[in-house]
């Protein structure tokens, strides 16, 4: 015996174009839905990996005292400020403070770097705390330091790869003439570290003759800690500012949203043209077959039976539009990344389009609800057509 | 109430140009699609620096070649051969991107820049030659180098002694133990506290002649001749 899933199919297989037509609406619907809801997914991930990757939520610094690479360059090495060591024992003691690590910035002008000279830079700290505070750091050759106030150091890959430094070979800090022994080269983490050149902080301290100088401390809050009550009480220290991570992360988050809110009323928008794509095939279809679901009725079908063989027919084509979304968005999923890559002012490393199983099954069953939606009118429709009105009506000819 | 709406004001600026300022620097943090594959060695202000050592030029086209993309291990092999010496290390590698700025003078091509990364004594040396169109050295340029005594290595004086020299001057030159004959035996050392820097610079020169032989002079696609400006 015929089944109703048999007689929607081939009900959809009559019009082809039409109902192929329709199911691209609603692929392409699929497809905007799953994409974007997987940018959402993978730009938070992505956002915290490197948030994480970071080591730390906050960090505390001299008040003024430029906090990255590139601000200091532009500076010209100089504008370095300084707090006292003896922050980061107050720091410590801070119950909600899970570790720490001091760190003191050096720069030296390089007479010898491209025509007019330029800035090198070397980053004392401490190899235990800093190593357990960036566990992702892994070493391409060696490893930390064997001494606190050994005169060796450990380069990023990127700045070894400049120096063309490997274990065991020397680098020199120009200007002071101190010969440092490379033992450890680390890999590749799309950070700043990459570039950097560390150092023991006791011997950068002795060198520079900056004894109980910092010029960062690096903080990792306990999990269940309120961060922007510790930020207060930060402040409160003398002379040092905090830049705390995961506020920086909310403003990130927040100016993305502005343009996912854009992005997902397109999405909104297709949906609901898809939405009417499918309702309008469907009442064309009911329409088309207006005798046909008369004589249906004549033989004993129920309004119900009608009610059903219509909705079957608008679930099939969402569940197949659905299913196209879905497959277009994961093998266009690089593509889609790529655009999203060219049209954010800042996007973070690894991938920012995660499409899981979870995402697929909440896309397919937001298709086949809104698809289930939009059948009930047309079905409802077709349920309520009177047998001897529809045969007598000359709606084909 | 004018002075509160001020505060206000001034309160949400702030706030904005420190939440600016850490967008800023996770930006820097984090890096953004970083290159993975090895260095090369560009020069640090081409407009600069090409004006500098073809005071004639009025322009330039840099152009980036691999050996591993023009020949592969087949070339790496005939390039150790003719330099008397191994790729090795860590960052000496078969993918390094070098690039090539041919130079012109209105329409005509009138020469070449390329550097190529050498392990120093202390760091990296970058080695810089400007070739004529028969692949003569023009003029010698170290870009970077970090010793006591790079600035002795970096003065215009020492490049002097390069100039004319040609591929087929270093020959005869040994990388590996240093050992030289012909004119190259001339080129004088300033500073011998730094024997290793200065042997190194002459690693390097023979090795930027020997890759601009095969990418350039050699190419029959790069042919100095034929005026093409291969991507």
């Amino acid at each position: 015996m015929i089944t109703k899933f048999q007689v929607a199919y081939k009900n959809l297989l009559r019009k082809k174009i039409r109902s192929l037509l329709t199911l691209s609406g609603i692929a392409l619907s699929a497809w905007v839905l799953v994409s974007l809801l997987g940018f959402n997914h993978g730009f938070e991930t992505a956002l915290n990996k490197d948030i994480d990757n970071m080591g730390f939520q906050m960090m505390i610094m001299a008040k003024g005292c430029p906090y990255e690479a590139a601000t200091m360059m532009l500076k010209g090495g100089t504008g370095l400020k300084y707090m006292d060591t003896s922050i980061a024992d107050t720091i410590r003691k801070e119950p909600d403070v899970e570790k720490i690590t001091p760190m003191l910035m050096q720069t030296v002008f390089d007479p010898n770097k491209g025509e007019s000279g330029g800035i090198a830079a070397y980053l004392g700290v401490e190899p235990k705390s800093y190593g357990e505070m960036k566990t992702f750091l892994t070493f391409r050759q060696g490893g930390w330091f064997t001494q606190a106030d050994a005169y060796e150091a450990v380069m990023g890959y990127e700045a070894a790869e400049l120096e063309q430094r490997e274990v065991g070979d020397l680098i020199l800090i120009p200007g002071k003439n101190v010969q440092f022994k490379v033992v450890g080269i680390l890999n590749r983490t799309g950070t700043q570290d990459d570039g950097t050149i560390f150092v023991p902080l006791r011997t950068l301290q002795k060198i520079f003759g900056k004894t109980d100088a910092l010029t960062t401390i690096g903080v990792k809050v306990r999990k269940d800690a309120d961060s922007s009550r510790i930020e207060e009480k930060f402040y409160a220290l003398p002379d040092v500012q905090v830049v705390n991570l995961a506020q920086v992360k909310q403003t990130i988050l927040s100016l993305v949203s502005t343009a996912k809110v854009l992005v997902l009323s397109i999405a909104i928008i297709a949906i609901l043209i898809a939405m009417v794509g499918v309702i309008n095939t469907i009442l064309m279809s009911v329409h088309e077959r207006f005798q046909e679901i008369g004589i249906l009725k004549t033989i004993g079908a129920m309004p119900g039976d009608i009610f059903q063989l219509i909705w079957i027919e608008t679930l099939l084509l969402c569940t197949t539009g659905g299913v196209v979304g879905v497959v277009l968005a994961l093998i266009l999923s690089r593509i889609t990344e790529l655009v999203f890559r060219n049209l954010l002012p800042y996007s973070p490393s690894g991938g920012l389009v995660l499409i899981d199983a979870k995402l697929v099954l909440f896309t397919l069953g937001a298709v086949l609800a809104i698809g289930l939606l939009s059948g009930l009118y047309p079905a409802w429709q077709a349920g309520r057509i009177r047998p001897l009105e529809a045969i007598r009506s000359d709606v084909n000819g | 109430m004018f002075s509160y709406v001020k505060r206000q004001i001034a309160t949400k600026a702030a706030q904005f140009s420190a939440k600016a300022a850490g967008v800023v620097l996770v930006a820097l943090l984090a890096g953004t699609g970083a290159a993975w594959g090895a260095v090369g060695c560009d020069l640090n202000d081409p407009d600069r620096d090409v004006a500098r050592l073809f005071p004639e030029s009025t322009g330039y086209k840099a152009m980036y070649i691999s050996v591993q993309q023009r020949g592969g291990e087949k070339l790496l092999e005939r390039i150790e051969a003719k330099l008397g010496d191994k790729f090795h290390g860590l960052f000496e590698t078969i993918d390094i991107p070098y690039t090539v700025y041919e130079i012109r003078a209105k329409n005509k091509k009138i020469g070449y820049i390329h550097g190529v990364n050498q392990k120093g004594q202390f760091g990296g040396i970058q080695v810089f030659l400007a070739l004529d169109l028969e692949g003569r050295i023009r003029a010698f340029y170290i870009q970077k180098m970090t010793s006591q005594h790079a600035g002795k290595l970096r003065d215009a004086k020492f490049g002097r002694q390069f100039i004319g020299f040609a591929l087929a001057d270093f020959e005869q030159y040994d990388v590996a133990s240093g050992k030289a004959s012909g004119r190259v035996d001339e080129i004088r050392n300033p500073a011998p506290e730094a024997e290793a820097d200065f042997r190194a610079a002459l690693r390097a020169t023979k090795k930027n002649l020997v890759l601009m032989d095969e990418f350039v002079f050699s190419s029959k696609v790069l042919s100095p001749d034929n005026g093409a400006s291969p991507q």
